[in-house]
């Protein structure tokens, strides 16, 4: 017995098959990925932005150009290139003392000073940071140092290698030799990366019209993070017409964990009625108490927020 | 006035901090300026029973200071389902972890026993939940028939603890009751708690009643009724239930008050097509015209030191607010509506705090009331609507009673608003009701 097949309803089964299993594999669903830790956050208005861009009025009209670009591009390449200088002067003394060309003497000179001085100096005659940084890809200080530990080849190959490395404009990257200089110039360099980049007196003094002007009054720092924790909790009971004039100062002791070292104090209140500014430092000591541990605050930073000193006020209020 | 400003330094302060208190001073303070308000969540036990009998009572004491408590604005009561913790003991300090869990700020417990002298014996606590302190604890004798008084005295107690002001809750307020039909009202004074409770009648209804108001120790209604002749201000003895008529007039006499000492009653006295604000001596029956314009000068409140009234005459041609000396003299307006030139301003009274005077504004087709400081700036209304009248304040000048008429068929109801505005509830009532009148705080609260 024949069976009669319809074409066309092959084709439509073949046709929905292959699109289910294409969603199938489309739309399947991805493994869960547990959320990774929140982090307190700020969000600023376009004019807070504006206000912390808008630099100083009585900021130093001389000092236009903040501290803080000047000494972040400068630093890190200078030591990168007095680095290379102890480097040659290990060399040297391993091997027999070699008259070095052209004007590389400079390095060598500096060779005992500390990496500060280096950097003062170095930056004049090489102002284009891009160029004096080293290609990490291309340089191997580990197969460097088994190699070197192999061969064992006398002086030759570090002096090539310390004028190859002193400009840092054309590394040579094929040259495999021991180079203990290497490695500690690659890790002081990351160091001191890190180091420039957190200056904290960068922007001590005051500048007109820097984009950096008032950076230091940006909320988007603990202190942000500390006064929205706060503020989650600050529930005051008084919301009358003069409410504007109602304040509570609160020194608040921290532990380094965030959690309160000791009661709030409160150092003064103020408003019209003396009761009512009272409610409103008891509404605020409760909220610093009920909000804690404030765990988001820096370690590091921890002397700068051992003691906060806080003002409760209800100017917003109405 | 309290205007001043000061400042206190904790003795405690430096010696806590010491050399860390220099070190906070080095750096700027943060500052914290919250943008809306809310509510403080606070935790109210059933007042424990004496004795099995004394349960009812024990709850509904819950239930009159949560009641107050919320429609306060300022307190967000807890629902009790939510209670981890059941108090057993109110001598014992509670688990405060088990409050802090459900986000409470506050906790009450209390206790209710039945004294053998048949009394009733009401204690409260009042615990700070975050830092685990008792911030007041109280216990009153009453006769039970008293168990809500108690309980809005507790309510008091409370408020004022937290809030730093001091309560409204154990106060009354008179008003007029209006029922039947809208062409044949029938009005009568009536008085109840300022929660709506314990509605007493104070006359029949067979003549109309307006404009009640409440002597300083509250023993007294002045009002005006519609007797045989013309209309006249009358006194009412609460205690007594007797009434005189105050002064003896040719004309109509209306829109009575009293002065703050509550010696003497001020009032319009109509002359003609015009009427004038005149002051009668309770004691020695002596008046003193205080006006005396071609206008209509109506609507007198006296300023919390009695040094000033406030009044309603339209001698500038629409009806606005006047304030001057209160023995007479320059008045001067105070009312200037900065976005509708044709609206009029009445029924001005003043707070009991001295710092705002609230008033009926009509303009734009609407009724609203609002609040202005006694040299008239900082205007701000409170509610509008179709027909909004005749604001008064509460004891502690923070709340505000009016009545709202929808217009139609119906009839008013008593509404009141917080004076920030934000706070606008329905006063429950018998019936219909008008003309409100807050009387002061019926105890003092301060502990």
């Amino acid at each position: 017995m024949k069976v009669k097949v319809d074409k066309t309803l092959v084709a439509s089964i073949a046709l929905h098959v292959l699109v289910l299993g294409w969603g199938l594999v489309t739309f399947s669903s991805r493994a869960f990925v547990a959320p990774e830790e929140s982090l307190p956050i700020d969000i600023i208005s376009t004019d807070q932005l504006a206000q912390m861009t808008n630099g100083q009025k009585t900021g130093d009209k001389k000092e236009a150009k903040p501290k803080v670009e000047k000494i972040a591009e400068a630093k890190p390449e200078e030591d990168a290139v007095g680095k290379v200088t102890e480097k040659k002067e290990l060399i040297k003394t391993n091997s027999t003392p070699e008259p070095p060309p052209k004007p590389v003497e400079k390095p060598v000179e500096k060779k005992p000073e500390p990496p500060k001085p280096v950097a003062e100096a170095k930056p004049k005659e090489e102002p284009k940071p891009p160029e004096k940084k080293p290609d990490p890809a291309k340089e191997d200080p580990i197969a460097e140092l088994q190699k070197k530990l192999e061969t064992k080849k006398p002086p030759k190959p570090p002096e090539p290698k310390v004028a190859a490395v002193q400009p840092q404009q054309q590394p040579k990257p094929k040259e495999r030799s021991f180079d203990p200089a290497q490695i500690q110039r690659e890790l002081d360099k990351r160091a001191a990366t890190r180091h420039e980049l957190t200056g904290t007196t960068m922007n001590a003094s005051a500048q007109l019209g820097s984009t950096t002007g008032t950076a230091v009054a940006n909320v988007a720092t603990w202190r942000g993070a500390f006064q929205g924790a706060v503020k989650r909790c600050f529930t005051p009971t008084y919301n009358g017409q003069d409410a504007d004039q109602y304040e509570a100062d609160i020194d608040i002791p921290m532990k380094i964990d965030g959690s309160l070292a000791s009661e709030p104090v409160v150092v003064a209140v103020r408003g019209p009625s003396r009761s009512i500014a009272q409610a409103v430092a008891e509404s605020a000591k409760r909220a610093i108490v009920q909000c804690q541990v404030y765990s988001f605050m820096p370690k590091p930073q921890y002397e700068s927020w051992k003691l906060i000193p806080m003002t409760f006020g209800l100017k917003d209020m109405l | 006035m309290n205007r001043r400003r000061f400042m206190t330094l904790t003795g405690s302060t430096l010696a806590v901090l010491g050399g860390g208190h220099a070190f906070a001073q080095g750096q700027p303070r943060l500052r914290i300026d919250p943008t809306e308000f809310q509510p403080v969540p606070i935790a109210i036990t059933n007042f424990l029973p004496g004795s099995p009998a004394d349960g009812d009572v024990g709850n509904g004491v819950t239930q009159v200071i949560t009641n107050n408590l919320k429609r306060s604005g300022l307190f967000a009561p807890i629902d009790q389902a939510a209670f981890i913790e059941r108090i057993s003991n109110i001598d014992v300090a509670p688990q405060f972890q088990n409050w802090k869990t459900i986000n409470a700020q506050a906790l009450v417990t209390g206790r209710m026993t039945r004294q053998p002298d048949g009394r009733l014996k009401a204690e409260f606590r009042l615990w700070d939940v975050v830092s685990g302190q008792q911030l007041a604890g109280q216990q009153y004798f009453t006769s039970p028939e008293y168990w809500r008084r108690i309980a809005h005295i507790i309510s008091d107690q409370i408020y004022e603890r937290m809030t730093g002001e001091k309560g409204y809750f154990d106060s009354r307020v008179v008003f007029v009751d209006e029922t039947g039909p809208k062409e044949r009202r029938v009005k009568r004074l009536a008085m109840m708690d300022q929660d709506g409770a314990n509605v007493r009648y104070l006359t029949r209804g067979s003549d109309l009643v307006l404009t009640p108001r409440f002597s300083p120790n509250s023993q007294e209604i002045t009002y005006m009724e519609f007797g045989q002749g013309d209309p006249k201000v009358y006194l009412f003895n609460i205690e007594t239930g007797q009434r005189e008529i105050v002064g003896n007039f040719p004309g109509m006499t209306f829109a009575p008050r009293f002065s703050p000492d509550g010696q003497r009653v001020i009032m319009s006295l109509q002359q003609g097509g015009n009427s004038n604000l005149f002051v009668m001596d309770l004691r020695s029956r002596s008046t003193t015209r205080l006006t005396d314009t071609p206008a209509i000068d109506t609507s007198p409140s006296y300023s919390p030191d009695g040094t000033r009234i406030c009044f309603e005459s339209d001698r500038g041609g629409r009806s606005q607010i006047y304030v001057m000396a209160a023995g007479g003299g320059q008045a001067q307006r105070i009312s200037f509506s900065k976005d509708d030139t044709n609206a009029t301003y009445s029924t001005p009274v003043w707070s009991p705090r001295g710092d705002y005077i609230a008033f009926t504004r009509q303009g734009g087709g609407q009724f609203s009331i609002g609040v202005m400081k006694p040299d008239g700036s900082g205007e701000r209304l409170l509610t509008s609507g179709y027909h909004n009248e005749g604001p008064t304040f509460s004891p502690n000048g923070r709340v505000l009673m009016f009545f709202r008429d929808p217009g139609g068929s119906g009839g008013p109801s008593l509404f009141s608003v917080d004076i920030s505005g934000r706070n606008e509830l329905k006063v429950p009532t018998p019936g219909f009701a008008s003309d409100p009148a807050w009387s002061p705080l019926l105890s003092s609260t301060s502990g």
